[in-house]
């Protein structure tokens, strides 16, 4: 494109006045007329890998850490296939909006798609390809079973919605929500924390939340290594709902009826908003107190702000997605722990939010096996563990065999060159059902999770009392679900 | 400074010499410079007790406004540690890591920068094109309804973007226009445009038209009276409207979002992206904030003197 | 509808003979501004419209289904909509009324100054040059409630709450940044307002005896108020539209504090894809905007300025 452009100038310098208007409209339209694209050439190739050669695929991604990998290492994919791929990273709202905006033009710019489970897989399931026929054509690298490598839980919350066995999707990201504490100075106050807390207070899924307020005032009060006992991400953000919901699905409560069902294979119709249960408001009690004493600050972080205030030593404890290891590895080395986060009266629940990586509806067939070609080596074994070692680093894998790699699991224990594996077993704990927490997969859920955060906020800003708070909270979400979900019928 | 033996403007102007009057003010008001102006401030009258309070006021006024963007200047060239330590740090080694760090890697910096003044430069330089002869011809026409025509104009600029982008995405995905310069082009005009004939047409109602009469009286044709008479006499405005529509181009952020693509992305998409999942790089970030930042203040500057007479859209002589 | 048209006879209309020529010129010079533009706006005008009577599907292309009355009932029963209507005028208000008083004492002052006019000038009108996505991501460095410059600041003199967090601060805190970017452009328009008050006019006044304040009460401050209502519709234009500030720090936050109602329709759009009810809240935004615009324009008018 780059060379393309000095003649689009040089085009325009010669249009005189009157009829710059016209002809831009009409210059636009036929330089690009020409390239609204037929499909891909398909070659016969020995090689599987090659059949579509000197194509140009375009990847849209929210900026995590394994496209950051990917997009280093793409020149490999463009070695081994022959295709170029272009990777757009954006900010998720961002992605969000560009996905909606290519798949109601009817076309696709952007023939991969980052599948955020809850803003892009939801709303637009039917506008992406069922991956299981690719992944079953026999001229085709990799076969099916392959698909079964991946965590059950990621595979049926990332790749799956609705009825059916459709795999819409292959878990690419799966940032998971634990307790990152400072190893550091539970060690260094064990014995007086034991004594004045009257529990041992050691970090696990065996303490619960009462514990884990209890701990924060305790270092609030007698620690001078920290300002607070621990931070949260409760800025009036998608934020405050995940940290919000670890406590809630704690506590027993739930968004809907079926929660844990709708969390992890979706529903269009979740029916009538559960928030106005006893459970609930216990949730939402517990959560105001518990903010009571965290750091002041908390209000004005999303889990950016939180990772940069744990890493830089201001709270000893908080609950933040895994990935924030590496940092803290690097601001605090050898001296932060992970484990999953502490029990309320019915669970352990650890905020799963992984997302997958899907095939826009609208490519056209070629194509679409060029995409899937890219899938495929974007989540293989080689690919996975390149990212997590390599320079870039820092993703973490998907597949479970991975997991059991000797060397990975050598990289849980320091020394290591893999921060994020220091989180692993926890990650993996939390990725069992009985340990996670899984928000609605609904359409509609972005205006519901806004409506949440934003009665939330109201409530930690002192606006609304907790019980106020969560029928509003209620009201609001039955009338967003009522309404159905129009963009996609 | 003929504008001081001018007898008072009011009387003038009630005794039905508008024209006259308008003229020399005019005539004034293209020559007039800053430092002429500042002559004609009524300094002498200024006690020591007032001019302590400006000093104050605008010493003020200074930092509020420098301070930020020293700082953001400043903390393009810390070491990341230096940039968020608790403690604001003055003293430091400086680096040009973030800079570095902006050229290197996945995303370089390069085609976004050529996407910008691709996009912002065409734009700007279409808008002033095309808005010229419309401009001029607004200000000149004796249609009925002019000013309702005139209304639309800005009113056209008042169009909420989020909802007017999704029509216009869909229109450009027919003409083939999304993730290209022009289509980027074409989406900056929908604010440019009606902002360069609105701005521009109050330049040529400025004009006296007898000017341009008297061309047509020796034989021009009125292209050639507004080509050769009222363009250039107009000048400044061209310049002012040029610029403005650059800025506003160069700065914009949600148009940019909706219609550009990995072929057409531009600076401040580039520095919406370094707002990650995993953190803020903020030294880069502040180094590309500097990058985007310094060529519209250059620019800007440059013209300033222009700004001053171009943005008051004729209020100032028509009292 | 003509009656604007009627109350003031366009100065330049004389010569009656050349008129008709005169429409044909004009008219073929408006046209190729006039065209383009009508075509990137009209249509996307009318289809909002559209979309304001549908249900907006977006999967595999675009389809509007007749939905009557359905997103127009909804805006005018939306509990919530009338407090972000009334934040909006508020927010307005605070950052119109902030910049053009602040605006002026600066311009005031700048045309009082002897040395250093063009270097102060020059200065103070840095920010008005800045993108609006760099003023917001600034903004939150300045403000980080762990490194941010501001904030230390703040604590030196004994505030130690975050200023994007509480409700009322947060509101402060954009309306500050807005008031950042955009008093130099009030100021910069005032002072050519100034520069051109006829220095007649004030000798006059100072004759008669009037005081520093009275000269400027009554005799610049009534001469410049036309290019004051310039700066006014400017400003009011651009502040309607423009949230790019809002939606990179708060993002509508905390407690909706600072969500007005051009965020509330980003977020409609682009959020919830509710593209109906988007146009209509769109729609009314467009509504209000003009109004407003209409209400300086003819007070503009009233002051006798044929445009």
């Amino acid at each position: 494109m780059v060379d393309q452009e000095p003649s689009v100038i040089s085009r325009r310098r010669t249009l005189g006045g009157a009829l710059a208007g016209g002809a831009a409209f009409a210059a636009g339209g036929l330089l690009n007329g020409c390239a609204t694209r037929g499909d891909v050439r398909r070659r016969d190739t020995a090689d599987p890998w090659r059949r579509f050669a000197g194509c140009t695929l375009n990847f849209v991604s929210e900026n995590t850490a394994p496209t950051s990998a990917i997009a280093a290492d793409a020149e490999r994919f463009t070695a081994l296939t022959g295709i170029h791929v272009n990777i757009v990273t954006l900010e998720l709202s961002a992605l969000v909006q560009k996905v909606a905006l290519d798949l109601a033009s009817g076309q696709s710019q952007y023939q991969i798609i980052y599948a955020d489970s809850y803003q892009v897989l939801a709303p637009y399931a039917d506008g992406l390809v069922d991956l299981r026929e690719p992944a079953s054509d026999d001229s085709l690298p990799g076969d099916d079973s392959d698909l079964a490598d991946f965590f059950p839980l990621q595979m049926d919350v990332s790749g799956r919605f609705g009825r059916g066995d459709r795999v819409l999707a292959l878990p690419y990201d799966c940032a998971t929500m634990i307790w990152q504490y400072r190893e550091d100075l539970f060690e260094a106050h064990h014995e007086r924390m034991a004594n004045d807390l009257g529990f041992d207070p050691t970090p696990g899924p065996q303490r619960s939340w009462e514990e884990y307020y209890r701990i924060a005032e305790w270092f609030n009060d007698n620690v001078d290594e920290v300002s607070y006992g621990t931070g949260h991400q409760a800025k009036q953000h998608d934020s405050l709902m995940c940290d919000f919901s670890n406590v809630l699905f704690a506590h027993g409560g739930q968004y809907f009826e079926n929660g844990e069902h709708i969390g992890r294979f979706g529903a269009v119709d979740p029916g009538p908003s559960t928030l106005g249960s006893e459970e609930a408001l216990a949730g939402a009690e517990f959560y105001r107190r518990l903010l009571s004493v965290a750091d002041p600050a908390s209000t004005t972080w999303d889990w950016t702000g939180l990772g940069a205030a744990f890493a830089a030593g201001r709270v000893a404890m908080c609950p933040n997605w895994h990935e924030f290891a590496a940092d803290n590895e690097r601001s605090l080395p050898g001296r932060v722990g992970y484990t999953t986060l502490p029990s309320g009266p019915a669970k352990s629940a650890n905020m799963y939010g992984g997302a997958g990586i899907a095939i826009n509806g609208n490519t056209a067939p070629n194509e679409r096996d060029a995409a899937w070609l890219f899938l495929k080596w974007a989540t293989s074994r080689k690919t996975q563990l390149r990212n997590l070692t390599g320079e870039v680093g820092g993703a973490t894998p998907t597949r479970s065999s991975i997991y059991r790699a000797p060397e990975i699991r050598r990289a849980q224990q320091r020394p290591t060159g893999m921060p994020t594996m220091l989180t692993a077993p926890a990650v993996q704990q939390a990725w069992k059902p009985e340990y996670s927490g899984l928000r609605p997969k609904i359409p509609m859920w972005n205006e519901c999770d806004t409506a949440i955060y934003t009665e939330l906020s109201r409530m930690l800003a002192g606006d609304a009392a907790p019980r106020r708070a969560m029928r509003d909270a209620r009201d609001h979400i039955d009338r967003i679900v009522s309404r159905g979900w129009v963009a996609a019928e | 400074m003929s504008v001081l033996d001018t007898p008072n403007p009011r009387r003038a102007e009630s005794a039905g010499q508008q024209e006259a009057v308008e003229q020399e003010r005019r005539h004034a008001s293209t020559k007039r410079s800053p430092r002429e102006g500042s002559r004609s401030s009524p300094l002498d009258r200024t006690g020591t007790g007032t001019r302590v309070v400006i000093l104050v006021v605008l010493g003020l006024a200074l930092l509020w406004t420098l301070v930020p963007l020293v700082w953001m200047v400043l903390s393009s060239f810390k070491p990341a540690t230096a940039i968020t330590s608790a403690e604001p740090s003055w003293l430091f080694t400086p680096t040009g890591e973030h800079y570095a760090g902006l050229f290197t890697g996945g995303n370089e910096l390069i085609p976004y920068l050529w996407h910008s003044v691709a996009a912002a430069g065409l734009s700007a330089v279409l808008s002033v094109v095309l808005g010229a002869p419309a401009g001029y011809g607004l200000a000149r026409s004796e249609m009925r309804g002019k000013r309702h025509l005139s209304f639309w104009i800005i009113s056209t600029r008042m169009a909420p973007i989020a909802a007017v982008v999704l029509p216009l995405f869909l229109m450009f995905r027919q003409l083939g226009l999304i993730d290209t310069i022009p289509g980027l082009v074409l989406a900056y005009m929908t604010f440019n445009l009606p902002f360069a004939i609105w701005l521009l047409s109050s330049f040529f109602s400025d004009l006296p038209p007898a000017l341009e009469e008297s061309a047509l009286v020796e034989g021009c044709t009125r292209w050639q009276a507004f080509r050769h008479v009222a363009l250039p006499l107009t000048k400044p405005g061209l310049v002012t409207t040029f610029v403005l529509c650059l800025v506003f181009a160069w700065n914009d952020y949600a148009f940019a979002l909706v219609f550009s693509g990995p072929d057409s992305q531009t600076l401040p998409i580039a520095a919406s992206q370094l707002v990650t999942q995993a953190g803020i790089d903020w030294g880069q970030l502040c180094a590309i904030g500097t990058f985007v930042v310094v060529p519209m203040m250059l620019a800007g500057l440059a013209v300033r003197r222009w700004l001053v007479t171009g943005l008051t859209l004729g209020a100032v002589t028509g009292e | 509808m003509s009656t604007s048209e009627d109350v003031r006879e366009p100065v330049r209309r004389r010569r009656k003979g050349a008129a008709p020529r005169r429409v044909g010129f004009t008219g073929r010079m408006m046209l190729p501004g006039i065209v383009p533009l009508a075509a990137l706006t009209v249509l996307p005008f009318l289809t909002i419209v559209v979309m304001s009577f549908s249900d907006v599907r977006l999967l595999g292309g675009m389809r509007l289904d007749f939905a009557g009355l359905k997103n127009w009932g909804r805006f005018f029963t939306d509990p919530e909509m009338g407090w972000f209507w009334l934040r909006t005028a508020g927010y307005f208000a605070l950052t119109l009324g902030l910049e053009m008083v602040l605006g002026v004492v600066l311009a005031l002052c700048v045309w009082r100054l002897v040395r250093g006019r063009n270097l102060v000038l020059s200065l103070l009108l840095l920010p008005m040059f800045v993108a609006p996505v760099i003023v917001g991501l600034l903004g939150r460095f300045l403000t980080d409630p762990t490194f941010g410059l501001y904030t230390w600041l703040l604590e030196r003199v004994g505030y130690d709450g975050d200023l994007l967090g509480g409700t009322f601060t947060a509101f402060a805190a954009v309306v500050a940044m807005d008031v950042w970017e955009w008093t130099p452009l009030i100021a910069l328009i005032t002072l050519a307002g100034l520069s051109a008050v006829p220095p007649t006019l004030r000798e006059a006044a100072a004759l008669d005896g009037a005081g520093r304040w009275q000269t400027l009460r009554h005799i610049v401050l009534p001469s410049i108020s036309n290019v004051l209502l310039v700066a006014l519709l400017i400003r009011a234009m651009d502040a309607i539209r423009y949230f790019d500030i809002i939606w990179v720090t708060t993002n509508g936050g905390p407690a909706n504090a600072t969500k007005i109602v051009p965020v509330r329709l980003y977020e409609t759009a682009f959020r919830f894809f509710d593209f109906g009810y988007a146009a209509v809240v769109g729609l009314a935004m467009l509504f209000a905007s003009i109004v407003v615009a209409r209400l300086f324009v003819r007070m503009l008018d009233r002051k006798g300025l044929a445009r």
